[in-house]
């Protein structure tokens, strides 16, 4: 396929009141990988949700070539932040399950993944329940399960939260061989240092707003900064705002009883101490 | 095969082998389903006789105070009662008040007190136990009995005395022949009345109980360990999702019923060679229109049970949710079994799990009615289909992904 894999056009999410994503125009072109970096709660997660097709927009379209993106999860291999792996089956057992609802054959799967599987020095324990495996292990297993049916896109949610140096390490390998085979892989980190390791392409996310979108260069170019982190810093100098994820969970009348309860919102109490405490830096 | 049905069967199967692996799930899901009527029907009334003979054997320490009757000490002998005689107690207001031989009875030191007392022709007497002691109860039913044929020799005696035939003057009218004789239903219509009483609530209630832990397991419990959102990213819609895991779920339930009712026909086979209970006669339509009654009420309670377990965040408040609802289940069979069948009104056969209930009743019976099965049948359907539209309306809600943790 010539031109963008993806495309999105005038994309935003909302969540009840809360506008989680505003106006998001992106083309993901083949061949790179691309790092969605952005604080908590400033809508990566979202944003890949959207690109996984397994939300829809409030406004907007994202499309994989000419089809909405929601109709063309056949193309894409997800790894969600949690990785979710059942843990009464082995590592093998939940590659071939996903494998299966693509269609692709027990062998063409096993073949895909034991390439993988040695480079990330997991062969061994493709045979194991997962249920004893390390945060490290989790990651290349849902890794491996992601690639085994040859996905066009790999969208990968912050693949190395919580892994120890030398896993990171691995996963990030992983990353650039792929990358060197012309796969496309989109990568949401909080780490810039790793991004800028990593990726080709860096998106600065913040409040739901993309903030710069291109090469490590072009961001230092474009903010004049010598650092990525300085960059970064002066992309998103405007105050985070508070997640409000909990509010959009709690149901209306698990929200009534709380009021009825407490007399208060989630938020509200610390976002007041917040404020009391700011007021007070600068009384002092 | 479709790529639809291959979604279908790739997630059912999946549901079933993990759920299976876990031995506890294997014990609540074969081995109690299988053993539980056998051991009711069967290892209980064993384990019963068995406590009874044992406790027939014993020999029991008795008091006896007041007046002695030859007869009735040979009587108690002979229930081997042995006896320790004394005074009447003179403290007492009636032969019931216990006084001072409470704690007697409370130290076990005897298991029962037996009193009599002769004014003139009339006899009196009360037997003082301890109804919390297994032995104590029993003295004195063993006394009750030996009392009450001691009595009865008294009458006849007294009846001949007079110049009476004690049989035609305490019984004078009688059955004649063999009372089961002149029962119209068979030995298989009375096995199916028997049955009619408890087996469509057995069903209702182990069908909506079992089927709360896989429905939890496989939606909330998805949500809850993280493996939701890889799974709503695979490229299958979010009905084949709900329809696999119904399929999963329901046949978990199924075995499950199925089990359970091979050990009740296991158990009522060896009732019926013991000729305690016949085996229901069943017509070949009323066995199929019972199957279809089970298959309905399966799909409504899953896809109820799926349904509401995916509106809860966690497995705590989806336990919150269905564990009440269980109430929905057990009440309206309960309240079933109170019906009379005979001439009940069609209307009945409308009303939501209450219909269910009464088909299996009635078929159970072997009683096919046309206008009853044509109620029961559709108006099972169209509630059926509510609950899987419901249940559809909870998979396909966007916050399923927005509030996975």
């Amino acid at each position: 396929m010539s031109g963008p894999l993806l495309i999105l056009d005038g994309v935003a999410k909302r969540f009840g009141e809360v506008e989680a994503l505003t106006r998001v125009d992106l083309e993901i072109n083949p061949g790179q990988v691309i790092g969605l970096v952005g604080g908590n709660g400033a809508g990566k997660t979202t944003l890949l949700r959207l690109m996984a097709g397994v939300m829809e927009p409030s406004n907007g379209t994202i499309l994989f070539g000419d089809n909405p993106v929601s109709t063309m999860r056949k193309k894409l291999g997800v790894v969600p932040e949690s990785t979710g792996l059942y843990s009464r089956l082995t590592a093998w057992e939940n590659i071939r399950y996903h494998s299966r609802m693509y269609g692709i054959p027990d062998d063409v799967a096993w073949g895909r993944v034991s390439h993988f599987a040695e480079m990330l020095e997991i062969t061994e324990a493709l045979s194991r329940h997962t249920k004893g495996f390390s945060r490290g292990m989790r990651q290349k297993t849902a890794l491996l399960r992601a690639l085994a049916h040859g996905p066009d896109i790999l969208l990968l949610d912050e693949p190395t939260a919580g892994l120890d140096v030398t896993s990171a390490r691995t996963v990030r390998s992983l990353v650039g061989q792929l990358r060197d085979e012309g796969g496309t892989v989109i990568y949401s980190t909080h780490h810039l240092a790793e991004a800028e390791q990593v990726c080709d392409r860096i998106i600065i996310v913040h409040n739901g707003t993309i903030r710069a979108d291109g090469s490590p260069k072009e961001l230092l170019e474009v903010t004049e900064k010598e650092s990525l982190e300085d960059a970064y810093v002066f992309l998103t100098s405007d105050k985070a705002r508070t997640r409000t994820e909990d509010d959009v969970k709690e149901g209306k009348m698990a929200k009534w009883w709380r009021r009825f309860l407490t007399g208060s919102t989630p938020g509200t109490k610390y976002s007041d101490r917040m404020i009391s405490v700011q007021e007070v830096s600068e009384d002092e | 095969m479709s790529n639809s049905w291959r979604f279908v069967t790739t997630i059912a199967k999946k549901e079933i082998i993990e759920f299976v692996r876990d031995w506890r799930t294997l014990l609540a899901l074969v081995v109690i389903p299988l053993l539980i009527f056998p051991a009711l029907f069967i290892a209980l009334p064993l384990l019963l006789q068995s406590e009874a003979e044992e406790l027939d054997a014993l020999e029991l320490e008795i008091v006896w105070q007041g007046s002695i009757s030859e007869e009735l000490q040979v009587a108690f002998s002979d229930s081997r009662l042995n006896i320790s005689f004394e005074e009447m107690p003179t403290d007492i207001t009636n032969l019931s008040d216990i006084g001072s031989d409470d704690e007697r009875l409370r130290n076990k030191e005897t298991t029962a007190i037996f009193r009599l007392q002769q004014d003139d022709t009339e006899w009196k007497f009360s037997v003082l136990y301890l109804s919390t002691s297994e032995a104590s109860n029993e003295a004195r039913n063993r006394i009750i009995t030996d009392v009450n044929d001691w009595e009865r020799s008294v009458v006849n005696g007294t009846l001949v005395d007079a110049g009476l035939d004690p049989e035609k003057t305490l019984n004078p009218v009688n059955w004649d022949g063999d009372s089961s004789d002149a029962d119209a239903a068979t030995k298989g219509e009375q096995a199916g009345l028997v049955l009619s009483m408890f087996i469509p609530m057995v069903i209702a209630i182990w069908t909506a109980s079992s089927a709360i832990q896989p429905s939890i397991d496989m939606t909330a419990g998805e949500r809850e360990r993280g493996t939701l959102e890889a799974l709503l990213c695979l490229p299958c819609s979010r009905m084949q999702l709900l329809a696999g895991k119904w399929l999963a779920v329901a046949g978990i339930t199924s075995a499950g019923v199925a089990l359970q009712i091979g050990g009740l026909l296991f158990a009522i086979t060896f009732l019926a060679s013991a000729s305690i209970i016949g085996i229901p006669t069943l017509s070949a339509a009323s066995v199929l229109l019972l199957l279809g009654a089970i298959i309905i009420f399966t799909i409504m309670v899953v896809a109820f049970e799926l349904a509401l377990a995916m509106k809860a965040h966690s497995v705590k408040e989806a336990g919150s949710l269905l564990g009440p609802a269980i109430l929905f289940i057990i009440f309206p069979a309960l309240f079933t079994q109170v019906i009379n069948l005979d001439g009940v009104e069609s209307w009945w056969f409308a009303i939501p799990l209450v219909n269910i209930l009464l088909a299996m009743r009635e078929l159970l019976l072997d009683r096919v009615i046309a206008e009853h099965v044509f109620v029961w049948l559709l108006s099972s359907i169209i509630y059926a289909g509510l609950a899987a539209w419901f249940a559809a309306r909870q998979f396909k809600r966007e916050d399923l992904v927005a509030s996975i943790s």
